[in-house]
């Protein structure tokens, strides 16, 4: 056994924070995220012997943490969204919405910087409401690289898919997060007066969640 | 060493591998060079990275207090 109970114990609390950060970005439930905690917590006890060091406990815990996330979608069953063909991996123009070149303009750069004041009037909630958006197979590969820190080579491991699919998927993830976005800022008019959000842009309308796909 | 010089479409086809540290040392140097020289790919690049920054600011949440009771209990039951 790489640690002890106490070490164990003081890593899990140490990281509770970030498990239940994690867990509720996976799972959009607060109840579900608390009972993947409490699941995770559970599997990494039995599964000591295959900590190596005290220094890995921490992507250890996520990889199992994802796996029972993983394992749990696909013995439900009833969301199979981590397959590409329910993901619309097939669609081309998928990939290729950005914010920056939707708001860039290279002949401003020196006296203003649109795409900028953009990211600095987004909002914790703007960016978990637009991340709770998007289908399950995107929303995996952003947490997972966004949240997590994983590399292309763990995330493409832990979903059992090559390097190459985490890395299209990624870019497409990204495109599609950056397009909810767009249009939260379109619905509030945020593009159109970048100096000066109004406070409804803190709030977003039932009819803009969850039309990625 | 000459750094072999890459242009705006190369520099924005690697930006996110860029950003997610998964270019080699050789592409990195690259990629590197032409956005200390190119605004308009650096601020591409600075978008992206800013964007990644606030998405991965999700990962912590204040722990709600029956989850912390829960796992309390879980841990002692080991």
């Amino acid at each position: 056994m790489a640690v002890s109970k106490k070490v164990f114990e003081d890593q899990v609390l140490g990281l509770l924070g970030r498990l239940q950060g994690v867990a509720h970005r996976l799972t959009r439930n607060q109840a579900d995220a608390e009972d993947l905690v409490a699941e995770t917590v559970a599997r990494a006890w039995r599964a000591l012997n295959t900590l190596e060091s005290e220094q890995a406990f921490r992507a250890w815990i996520f990889r199992i943490l994802n796996n029972t996330f993983i394992s749990n979608l696909r013995s439900a069953g009833a969301r199979p969204q981590l397959d590409p063909t329910e993901c619309g991996e097939a669609q081309e123009d998928e990939g290729d919405f950005s914010v920056f070149e939707q708001m860039h303009q290279p002949f401003l750069l020196w006296f203003s910087n649109p795409e900028q004041e953009f990211l600095d009037k987004l909002l914790r909630e703007d960016l978990d409401r637009a991340l709770a958006a998007l289908p399950d197979c995107y929303r995996v590969v952003v947490i997972m690289s966004d949240l997590q820190e994983f590399s292309y080579a763990e995330i493409a491991e832990t979903l059992a898919i090559p390097i190459g699919t985490v890395r299209s998927r990624l870019a497409r993830a990204r495109s599609a997060l950056q397009k909810v976005l767009w249009q939260q800022a379109q619905t509030y008019g945020l593009q159109n007066a970048p100096g000066a959000r109004p406070e409804s842009a803190a709030r977003v309308a039932p009819e803009s969640k969850g039309n990625v796909r | 060493m000459t750094k072999e010089q890459i242009n705006c479409e190369q520099a924005l086809k690697q930006i996110l591998d860029f950003i997610d540290q998964e270019l080699g040392e050789h592409d990195r140097a690259a990629m590197a060079q032409h956005l200390h020289t190119c605004k308009s790919c650096f601020s591409r690049m600075e978008f992206e990275r800013r964007l990644k920054e606030k998405v991965g600011a999700l990962r912590d949440e204040e722990v709600p207090s029956q989850l912390g009771a829960r796992i309390k209990g879980l841990l002692k039951s080991f």
